[in-house]
């Protein structure tokens, strides 16, 4: 990309030169930024903050340097071990309309090409947010709703962190035409880990992969921060799986109240830590959801939705519990209820070969999953009514 | 003149036939030996002048040489001696020539004369059987080990003066009374733990009675088996309760047993009775288990043949350790190869190990587990893919449970060997003549052939295989637990509860699912 970009106002790769300048002062000031990162709002603001002025709050003794290469910058030749990745600036069209705001990131480098996110952004986009460090129940409710949603025809976004964003993308995958936006906190060729590889290239498949950051920038812990808005700012609705009560865990909610969009949370026990974010969301008025279905109701207050190339809802949560015989529903509904082990089931009066069978049944059908330390965990909701 | 004796010397578990060649000749005094010897043989020079002098014979002063055949084989250990002295007291006309040819000579000579024992005489034993000598001489604190082996003429000389009146004829030293061993301070510990002995009764362990069912189904079917839980709720408690459940070693594995034992350097009066336990700790390293640290040595792996082999927090061994594994688990045998010696021993054992379901052991427990996903992630990394891939069951213990005092024991240790005894019959019974007795070595064919499933049983192996629960090399292993749970339950049929049953005991970590995305 050495065309003489800095006289065209719209480039052939969808980033105008202000923008791709822009991209390139973040990663230059990646160091103070993360050490503003204590302060998340702060960090918040400054990333509202146009060029000139974030130079004069971070840049300090680097400051007359800086802005004599930033008075020159030019846009370099694109990295080229990532093929596909095109950038896409907010003067594009195929930026995401619902992410346009102010601190709203002015340029994303796309994995799977621009017209991907233009795509995915024009559907319906639910964030997924929650805990790092999730239960496996979180990590199996996250699954189920971002599979629910993608299935609908739903755009799933998240992060690219550990926990409930890794859930959420498994999920979406798992839908036959699920797609998912994966948000990294650093530039896509050095930012994600190694054992996400895999997931990267999945999400890629179907979905895409975003930063705001060039692609040799790496992660750091504003990063993450800064994704979390990016997430919860391509969405319609935010939905909160699993977090502590802490300001880290509800960034994303203080972020959705913010740009004032609609928040949701899934509740949990109220005895286990990661419940009480999405508790105390629940208590000041955010929606309760108990499965996909809910968030497509939110979605579509009159009915079912009207676009999306399939309308019904994920197969697993509507047929399969009608089928299910008896012995089976009481295995189910005591997992559920907390006899999650065999020991468990059996000391609540189930033979034990007839609970490792039922077990067996119910995991190979899709209804359990294994969670950790050999406990077992419902992968949808319970309802009584199936 | 020329006399030529037979010997053995021992490579790892083997022995080498060793023709011992020795000429005297008239020429300037010298005693050499050529044919690969090690320094302790080079030493028998020494030891043998004081000993043919010391027993009242005269020490040619003319030119020896001692030739050890084959001459491109190492020979290696001092149980080389006794048959080097009598080669050179025949060569030099002190002794009749011919009574060497029939007998088989092992033994380490003191500078008094007197004839020492040397460790694996019961393999020495079986190779002079086989190798058509009918006589075995030797010191007589081995030799009841070498009397195991019948169909052998075993004659003890306590000197070399003994050894000289057996070859001219005449009758050998009376066999020592048992126990009456001399070296038994030198000895190294014996290689299992006596069943019982230092392990209680699995009448003992309270509750925890998932754990105990996979225990009793791994010991059935000789299956390996990982046992997965927090710290202190009874994982190594368990394991040392599974030897006494096993069933009794049968005659042929209890000669590869002890020969293993006698190979070792540990004396033997008996045959061997109690399977090998053996638990290494986890600072072991790949030639300490599988073997090769020296050259000769065997490893843990081979230690355990027959028996079992505990691995107690499997994640702190290292990765070449555990990798090591993947021969001996899979093909019951480990190939050692070493710049000087290659050899290949039998290492076919129940593999049992523990590990913590993360690395502080409380996954699960959110108030409790301080792991990122990344330090579970690694965990992970650690022992999944091919090794966890050999191992057929898992058995995770939980914490609430192990800390009921109201909770009952499962079974007791003589009630969990009679079904297990019972269950090895009827495999051994529907495997007779295919080579293999236990469900756990059925191959491919084996399993088409004996594990029929119902209905409702097939229907759930394809959704389990349909639902990327099973890969094919874990859809045999459940097949192959499956059967042996149907063996516990005496039934000929394998029903959907045993297949059910086994499912739910495949391995994994213990971690959840839906983490390894």
């Amino acid at each position: 990309m050495s065309s003489g970009a800095r006289t065209d106002p719209q480039p052939a790769r969808g980033a105008c030169v202000s923008c791709l300048r822009r991209s390139w002062l973040l990663g230059e000031l990646s160091g103070p930024l993360d050490y503003c990162a204590r302060d998340r709002q702060r960090l918040l603001e400054l990333l509202a903050l146009a060029d000139g002025e974030l130079l004069d709050a971070l840049a300090g003794r680097r400051g007359a340097e800086l802005r004599a290469r930033y008075a020159r910058f030019e846009a370099e030749s694109v990295d080229e071990s990532l093929p596909d990745v095109e950038s896409v600036c907010r003067h594009a069209r195929e930026y995401p309309a619902l992410l346009d705001g102010v601190g709203a990131p002015q340029m994303l480098e796309v994995s799977a090409g621009a017209g991907r996110l233009g795509e995915l952004a024009a559907r319906p986009v639910v964030a997924i947010i929650g805990s790092t460090r999730a239960s496996d129940y979180g990590m199996e409710m996250a699954r189920t709703l971002a599979r629910g949603l993608a299935a609908s025809g739903v755009t799933v976004a998240a992060g690219f962190g550990d926990g409930i964003a890794v859930g959420a993308h498994a999920g979406a995958l798992d839908a036959p035409i699920g797609a998912s936006i994966a948000v990294l906190g650093g530039g896509l060729s050095v930012s994600c880990p190694a054992r996400r590889r895999a997931l990267y290239r999945r999400v890629t498949r179907s979905g895409c992969v975003i930063s705001e950051l060039p692609s040799l920038v790496s992660g750091r812990r504003w990063g993450g921060i800064a994704a979390e808005r990016i997430v919860v700012g391509l969405a319609s609705l935010t939905v909160l799986v699993e977090g502590e009560q802490t300001d880290g865990a509800l960034l994303g909610a203080r972020i959705a109240q913010a740009l004032a969009r609609p928040l949701a949370a899934m509740p949990g026990r109220v005895t286990s830590p990661l419940s009480r974010g999405p508790h105390q969301l629940l208590r000041n008025g955010a929606c309760l959801i108990r499965g996909p279905e809910d968030v497509l109701e939110l979605l579509y207050p009159l009915g079912t939705p009207e676009d999306g190339p399939s309308a019904a809802p994920d197969s697993h949560t509507s047929d399969r519990p009608l089928a299910l015989r008896r012995e089976l529903r009481a295995i189910l509904e005591r997992v559920g209820l907390g006899c999650d082990t065999p020991d468990k089931l059996t000391r609540a009066g189930i033979d034990a070969s007839d609970a490792l069978l039922g077990l067996s049944e119910l995991e190979v059908s899709g209804l359990l999953a294994r969670g950790d330390g050999g406990r077992y965990v419902l992968r949808h909701p319970f309802r009584s009514d199936g | 003149m020329l006399a030529r004796a037979h010997t053995f010397t021992i490579q790892g578990l083997h022995t080498l036939r060793v023709s011992v060649e020795v000429d005297v000749r008239p020429g300037l005094p010298a005693f050499t030996i050529v044919g690969l010897a090690d320094a302790a043989v080079r030493e028998a020079r020494e030891r043998i002048r004081a000993a043919i002098l010391n027993c009242g014979y005269e020490f040619p002063s003319q030119r020896i040489t001692a030739n050890l055949a084959p001459g491109d084989m190492r020979k290696a250990g001092p149980g080389l001696d006794l048959a080097l002295a009598c080669a050179v007291l025949a060569a030099s006309g002190q002794l009749p020539g011919e009574g060497l040819e029939r007998v088989a000579l092992f033994g380490e000579l003191a500078l008094d004369g007197s004839v020492r024992a040397c460790r694996g005489t019961l393999a020495v034993a079986q190779a002079t059987a086989q190798a058509g000598l009918h006589t075995l001489v030797l010191a007589g604190a081995r030799a009841r080990e070498a009397q195991l082996i019948g169909d052998l003429d075993v004659v003890v000389a306590e000197r070399l003066s003994s050894a000289v009146r057996v070859l001219a004829g005449g009758a050998g030293d009376p066999l020592p009374a048992p126990g009456a061993d001399r070296d038994r301070s030198s000895q190294p510990a014996p290689i299992s733990v006596q069943a019982g002995a230092c392990a209680g009764d699995l009448g003992d362990v309270r509750g925890q009675h998932h754990a105990v069912r996979a225990l009793v189904i791994a010991a059935a079917g000789a299956h390996n088996l990982l046992l997965s839980g927090p710290p202190g709720t009874g994982k190594t408690m368990l394991a040392h309760r599974l030897p006494a459940i096993l069933p009794p070693l049968s005659r042929a594995e209890a000669i590869e047993v002890t020969r293993i034992h006698s190979l070792i350097g540990s004396s033997v009066h008996a045959l061997a009775h109690a399977r090998p336990f053996r638990a290494p700790h986890h600072s072991i390293t790949a030639a300490g288990l599988l073997g090769g640290a020296s050259s000769g040595s065997v490893g843990e792996v081979v230690l355990a043949h027959n028996g079992v082999l505990f691995l107690d927090e499997l994640s702190e061994f290292t990765r070449p350790t555990l990798e090591g594994l993947r021969q001996p688990l899979e093909d019951g045998r480990v190939a050692i190869v070493r710049a000087r010696h290659s050899a290949v021993y039998p290492a076919r054992f129940i593999f049992l190990a523990a590990t913590n379901p993360c690395p502080c052991g409380y996954a699960g427990e959110l108030d409790r587990c301080s792991c990122s996903e990344a330090a579970m992630a690694r965990h992970q990394r650690r022992l999944s893919g091919p090794l966890l891939d050999r191992i057929d069951l898992l058995a995770t213990l939980q914490r609430d449970l192990a800390t009921d005092q109201r909770a009952r024991p499962l079974t007791s240790t003589r009630h969990a060997r009679e079904r297990v005894a019972d269950a090895r019959q009827r495999q051994a019974h529907r495997l007779t003549g295919e080579g293999v007795y236990v469900n756990a070595h059925m191959d491919p064919r084996l399993l088409e052939l004996h594990v029929r499933l119902d209905e409702r049983g097939q229907q759930m192996l394809g959704a389990a295989r349909r639902g990327g629960l099973l890969s094919a090399r874990g859809e045999h292993r459940v097949l192959r637990v499956a059967r042996t749970i149907a063996d516990l339950n005496a039934s000929a049929r394998v029903r959907a509860s045993d297949l059910g049953a086994a499912l739910a005991l495949r391995p994994d970590l213990g971690l959840a699912a839906s983490r390894i995305a």
